[in-house]
């Protein structure tokens, strides 16, 4: 059953037009922190615009030189007309080169509808007033577009079926050190839940997790990866695997990290939903530097981890801010870790072997 | 305004007087503050606070080529070269304590504006770790619509609990009646360079593009300061003499007049040199007259009002505005200063200013049929900077601009 997280990635985008041509509406997030749950209420489908393995999308992007490749690799999808099933796009900010494309985007037309979520970088009382208005906002006109309106209720259902999502996620990651299943298909369980209705994601998580069983152990050196681009850690895993190691764990925006909290489901559902998404799931800048690092470190624990690749994707100025930031406590910690920064290009990729072959020789 | 006068002044307010005057203060025990730009200096100054602007002092450093051993400081804890060198530099100057002018005090606190740009978050959240530092972030949120009500209304509530920070990690307490002479000294200042920049509009303008760099240094970190009013005042009767007199800085008389959209090239400021000495001068730029100053619907700070007046300057941020409004304030730049050209600096360093200006260039040039002159490079890092290259690239620039001043 581990095929159809894989199945459901790789034809997310047949997939979408198929529920479009049923008459669901379908919202792009980008990226991470894009609250689905009011998307979701108002009667359409998020989902999250990801990154395509053919680099040849980056030449057609049309943008700057000196930015990240996944945004040149969506906008090279966008010239292209990958994503003509969606009906709008909703932008979080996590950096500036997500927040600033959508300038982009709205000058090139780019889609029927756009929205930028005005999301406060604290989480005090006056951010959350005021983050809960600013999804009042979003509400409205999302139910505009849709035909649904946002309704207190509505809001409540789609939260306590995407915290099922969290909650289920946590079990897996869990279970998943021991388990049968390999590093890249755990990749796609996650990369799935970007594009896959609810619903229908957390019922293949609860088959998924009602099936697992204990796999053969995995070598030494055990490995944590943290990164963002997906095809880049697909082709890392699979070096690190050439390699004799294993990759038990993994720290991206929409796996764990994302689980790591729920969004509370009593009183103003706006209001819940503004708490839970204020500098609760681990980002660039948006969360403390002593948490970010330590939750690395814990998840390394519990997984029995003894090294971590910290994946940037070059031009990737939040990650390679937060490296050296991370890097104080990990040196402090004499946590074993491996920096790599490339570009998603085949070229690119190869390159890393000799590092990643030395990293791993280095923990044995 | 006798010339001398403004001599007088510009020492009191020139980047080293400033640090001087910082480095005295602190002395006397006033509270030091690693701040960004885009905070409410005003309020820092009413309340006693010595802000330390690393940013600024990134760009003066490499304006004098002294930016070497911070950048390398920054590599050596790890800092990848993509990323902004006034982050780089700026955290190259807190490791080591020094600026170009002389050993930095310790800073008590650190502000930090969060809307600038992303990396602001992370770079004053390791400050705030790495030098234990009390951390105040002015909560700005990503908009595309910076004026609206609730969106002014929120900063307002920051500028006061950036207040109410101060008085807690420090022995400072604001003075209201302090507050309204920083905000009525501020306006002043702006109101000045407001009218600097429309002086500009004279043919030829009388002044530089490159001095504008250097004299901005006030109305980025020390607004409250009546120095700084004093000095704007000055400056502007000097270029308002220059004017008269059809002073030009452009070599042989004003030939072409252009706009710079960009941050200027710190390490190379020579380039504006180039264009003037072919006959070029700069006339308006979004960093000069958009930036800084009264940035209100009025053009003038409301003195009855004034944590409400700076909530309305402060989050009236040019990136934060859609494509087609900057386009707008080109559009209207170029007729009202009758401009012949366009240079635009897209700086690897800031994805803020640089995203959405081919598409505000395609706005430019379909409106206005404007030659285009693109350069890629740093804001503050030399690292891949050809001065050949550029100076053919000015060259080539120069050829289609004679070319249409024949046809």
């Amino acid at each position: 059953m581990i095929a159809g997280f894989k199945e459901r990635f790789e034809q997310r985008h047949d997939r979408a037009r198929a529920l479009k041509r049923q008459g669901t509406k379908v919202v792009g997030c980008f990226y991470g922190l894009a609250p689905k749950e009011i998307v979701h209420a108002s009667g359409m489908l998020p989902v999250q615009l990801i990154e395509d393995r053919d680099a040849r999308y980056e030449a057609k992007s049309g943008l700057l030189p000196f930015l990240c490749g996944m945004s040149k690799n969506l906008a090279g999808q966008i010239a292209s007309n990958v994503f003509d099933y969606l009906d709008g796009v909703m932008v979080s900010t996590v950096c500036d080169t997500n927040r600033h494309i959508l300038d982009i985007w709205v000058h090139q037309r780019a889609f029927p509808n756009q929205w930028l979520v005005r999301a406060p970088t604290k989480d005090d009382e006056g951010a959350v007033d005021y983050f809960a208005n600013e999804l009042r906002r979003l509400a409205a006109e999302l139910g505009a577009v849709s035909g649904t309106p946002v309704t207190d209720d509505g809001l409540r259902e789609s939260i306590a079926l995407f915290n099922e999502n969290r909650a289920l996620f946590r079990r897996f990651y869990d279970a998943r050190p021991t388990a049968d299943v390999s590093a890249e298909d755990a990749v796609y369980v996650f990369a799935s839940a970007l594009t896959t209705p609810v619903e229908e994601h957390n019922a293949l998580m609860r088959e998924l997790i009602g099936s697992l069983s204990p796999g053969v152990p995995r070598p030494d050196p055990k490995l944590m990866l943290s990164g963002l681009n997906i095809p880049m850690a697909v082709d890392v895993i699979r070096m690190v695997e050439k390699y004799g190691a294993a990759v038990v764990t993994d720290d991206f925006t929409h796996n764990a990290r994302y689980g790591s909290t729920e969004v509370p489901v009593d009183g103003d559902p706006f209001r819940a939903l503004a708490r839970g998404y204020l500098r609760r799931v681990p980002a660039p800048g948006l969360y403390p530097i002593e948490g970010r690092a330590a939750g690395i470190r814990d998840a390394m624990e519990r997984a029995g981890a003894q090294g971590l690749i910290y994946l940037i994707q070059l031009y990737c100025d939040a990650y390679a801010l937060e490296y050296a930031v991370l890097k104080e406590r990990f040196d402090r910690w004499k946590l074993p870790h491996l920096r790599l920064e490339a570009e998603a290009t085949p070229g690119s990729i190869e390159q890393l072997n000799v590092r990643v072959q030395s990293f791993i020789e280095s923990l044995l | 305004m006798a010339e001398l006068d403004l001599k007088a002044i510009q020492k009191r307010v020139s980047a080293g007087a400033s640090y001087r005057k910082m480095v005295a203060a602190a002395e006397a025990g006033a509270p030091v503050c690693v701040a960004s730009a885009g905070i409410p200096n005003e309020v820092m100054h009413a309340m006693g606070v010595c802000p330390i602007y690393p940013e600024s002092l990134a760009a003066i450093s490499s304006g004098i080529g002294k930016a070497g051993e911070f950048f390398d400081e920054s590599k050596a804890h790890a800092l990848s070269s993509i990323i902004c060198s006034y982050t780089r530099c700026g955290l190259g100057i807190c490791w080591t304590s020094k600026t170009a002018f002389g050993a930095i005090p310790r800073p008590n606190i650190a502000i930090t504006d969060v809307n600038v740009c992303g990396l602001h978050l992370t770079w004053w959240a390791y400050m705030e770790d790495h030098f234990t530092l009390p951390t105040f972030y002015m909560d700005m949120p990503a908009t595309t619509d910076p004026g609206a009500p609730d969106y002014i209304d929120y900063y307002e509530s920051q500028v006061r609990e950036m207040v109410a920070f101060v008085e807690r990690t420090t022995s400072r307490r604001l003075d209201m009646d302090r507050l309204h002479e920083s905000v009525r000294s501020s306006d002043l200042a702006g109101h000045h360079w407001k009218k600097i920049m429309e002086l500009r509009r004279n043919r030829p303008s009388p002044m530089s593009f490159r001095s504008l760099a250097g004299q901005i240094l006030p109305m980025v970190t020390a607004l409250g300061d009546p120095d700084t009013t004093d000095y704007y005042e000055a400056l502007y009767h000097q270029y308002l003499a220059d004017a008269k007199e059809g002073k030009t800085p452009a070599k042989g008389g004003e030939k072409y007049r252009l706009i710079w959209d960009g941050i200027p090239i710190w390490h190379h400021l020579q380039l504006i040199n180039y264009f003037e000495e072919k006959g070029a001068n700069f006339v308006w730029e979004p960093y000069t007259s958009l930036n800084w100053g009264n940035k209100t619907r009025t053009g003038r700070l409301d003195l009855d009002r004034p944590f409400h007046t700076l909530a309305e300057k402060y989050t009236n941020v040019w990136t934060n505005k859609p494509v087609a409004k900057r386009f707008d304030y080109f559009d209207q730049a170029i007729r009202d200063y009758e401009v012949d050209g366009l240079v635009t600096f897209s700086n690897r360093s800031c994805r803020p200013m640089s995203m959405g200006q081919h598409e505000l260039v395609q706005l430019v040039t379909e409106r206005h049929d404007l030659p285009v002159l693109i350069f890629e490079g740093d804001q503050a890092d030399p690292d891949g900077f050809s001065w050949a290259d550029a100076r053919t690239r000015v060259d080539g620039f120069f050829e289609v601009l004679e070319a249409r001043r024949k046809s």
